[in-house]
């Protein structure tokens, strides 16, 4: 996809959608990405210190900039816009390249949520019709439907949080569950040791700070984990549960089926329409529909919808288009307000 | 010209001195300086074309990399935690088995309900969501202390660099936890830290490096090969 041509068509293809373009700045304060994300996005971003010693860095997507731009200029109400560019990051594999080339499209502040999902996506499969491909897949799932499972599980709140805070991190996420299974957070030797030195801690005075924490602050924590009434089998349990709904993987006209089979099997509290979903139709121009349990957990946010689109070209599987609703995101940037938001962007790199 | 002269960094004090000393002695290499114990430089007894330099360990691993040094001593756990492109033009061609320490993480021994990086994965968050600041973690190894932490799920924290007493941070409004070097833990409890269950980062000990840049001298290979005996 070297040719400007190609890129301009995309473009075309996105405004006849009625989408508006906007220019976004390539250089964004680091502060708002690290105060969302804490160092873990420090790894993959070119930082540097202004004059002023404020810290600023390439934008490492452009969806950053964007919720930053709906953010700082106030916008309220409903925004439909698109914007072209490059995005930064530093990558492990060796083969990326660190200059994103992207396109990317958003609805932001609509309550239409269902109907925005499907926009996104309709305006995605539009931009593709401009490529050359023999076929493809268009990938679909929802984090919400991990969160509300999750939310239904018989196992201490902590827990619940913790699994709800790594789903976008695979190996950890597989190390918790681990965990769960083993229940090898709680040592049973130390917790005696330490029930003593609890008793003596409760005479103290509860409002003397540790480093950084009140006495009364580490001992209801202590109080909260041994009395975690979780036995091992019901770990084993818990995390099958999990396991067996992240292996989840059917035709997109079934997956509703499949999701309520799961969770009468499992005794889950939950039901899900084949409405919930973007679209029902198990093959969209040369792509097959799928559904995955599993996906979205490429990036941390994401907070319902989430696709992809992969192509065959040249006998290389090509991965062009992400997308999602992020309805967290402008809140975690700073609004007091959430805001919904949807988008996708199709990657130009390859 | 060939450059004939090796240069050789020997830590300049500590135990790491010491013990390194007493290995080249074994080896029958005696080190002299002409102006005594104090002197910089030095040579070996015997050896022309070898100029020993004494520095910092740290600067031991940072002259490897810029190929000042050809060869040199230093701790495992310094050479891990400098920058990559440094770690680039080392090799490590001994690990000696003394010089033994753990980088480790350490927090407040009165803090009962954490006992593994699990339960700091949730103060941070805690300590974000609650009282909307970072935990902050004092270390002089910010590179393998961020890179362990982010590997265990904590990613809400702050590093805050240290050269030395990092064990008093905690209690002094500096930090809430720190990360440090120790071989018995008794500074770290002497100073009322604990070290997690699972808190250890990198164990390290005594090594001799070779910068990939060294001469390629027979007089240096047989040093190498001499000195990877013991």
């Amino acid at each position: 996809m070297k040719s400007k041509n190609l890129s301009e068509k995309i473009l075309r293809s996105v405004k006849s959608k009625g989408f508006k373009y906007i220019d976004l700045p390539s250089v964004i304060e680091a502060n708002h990405i690290v105060q969302r994300s804490g160092e873990s996005f420090r790894k993959f971003i070119f930082s540097f210190i202004d004059q002023n010693g404020s810290e600023l860095c390439l934008r490492p997507d452009l969806t950053i900039a964007s919720c930053l731009r709906y953010l700082e200029n106030n916008l309220k109400g409903k925004e439909k816009i698109f914007y072209s560019g490059q995005a930064y990051r530093k990558s492990n594999n060796k083969k990326d390249s660190i200059i994103r080339n992207q396109v990317g499209f958003e609805i932001i502040g609509s309550k239409n949520e269902k109907n925005d999902d499907k926009e996104i996506i309709k305006t995605a499969l539009k931009s593709l019709s401009n490529l050359n491909y023999t076929k493809g897949t268009l990938k679909i799932g929802n984090v919400e439907i991990f969160n509300l499972l999750i939310s239904k599980l018989n196992i201490p709140k902590r827990w619940k949080l913790r699994l709800l805070r790594h789903f976008w991190r695979e190996d950890y996420f597989n190390d918790l569950l681990k965990r769960l299974e083993t229940n090898s957070d709680v040592d049973p030797t130390i917790v005696e040791v330490d029930k003593k030195r609890y008793q003596k801690m409760l005479k103290d005075k509860q409002q003397t700070v540790i480093a950084g924490r009140s006495i009364d602050e580490i001992l209801k924590r202590f109080d909260n984990k041994i009395k975690d009434p979780r036995r091992t089998s019901k770990g084993k349990n818990v995390s099958k549960i999990i396991k067996d709904f992240l292996k989840i993987n059917c035709p997109i006209n079934q997956a509703a089926k499949k999701l309520n089979v799961f969770f009468k099997k499992n005794n889950i509290n939950l039901a899900v329409e084949q409405k919930y979903f973007p679209t029902s139709l198990n093959k969209i121009q040369k792509l097959n529909v799928e559904f995955s349990a599993s996906f979205g957990r490429q990036l941390e946010y994401y907070t319902g919808m989430v696709f992809k689109i992969d192509i065959k070209s040249k006998s290389e599987n090509i991965n062009v288009i992400n997308g999602g609703r992020y309805d967290k995101l402008i809140s975690d940037l700073g609004s007091k307000k959430q805001v919904p938001a949807v988008g996708a962007a199709l990657n130009l790199n390859y | 010209m060939i450059k004939n002269i090796i240069n050789i960094g020997i830590p300049s004090k500590g135990r790491l001195r010491k013990d390194i000393l007493k290995m080249l002695k074994k080896n029958k290499l005696n080190l002299v300086s002409e102006r005594g114990e104090r002197d910089l430089l030095g040579s070996i007894k015997n050896l022309k074309n070898v100029k020993i330099l004494y520095l910092h360990a740290r600067e031991i691993v940072e002259r490897l990399g810029d190929g000042s040094l050809d060869l040199g001593f230093s701790g495992y756990d310094l050479l891990k935690e400098s920058e990559i492109n440094i770690q680039n033009k080392i090799i490590v061609s001994k690990k000696y088995g003394f010089g033994k320490a753990i980088l480790v993480v350490a927090i407040p021994d009165p803090w009962i309900d954490v006992q593994t990086v699990a339960d700091l994965e949730e103060i941070a968050f805690e300590f974000k969501d609650k009282k909307k600041k970072r935990l902050r973690v004092a270390t002089k190894y910010p590179n393998l202390t961020r890179e362990f932490l982010f590997s265990k799920g904590v990613t809400q924290f702050k590093l805050v660099s240290s050269l030395g007493a990092t064990e008093a941070y905690p209690f002094t409004g500096s930090s809430e936890i720190i990360t440090d070097i120790t071989s018995t833990g008794e500074t770290l409890r002497a100073n009322n830290l604990r070290i997690l269950k699972d808190g250890e980062i990198l164990k390290s000990e005594a090594c001799m490096m070779i910068s990939k840049s060294a001469t390629k001298s027979s007089l240096l290979k047989k040093l190498v090969k001499l000195l990877s005996k013991n």
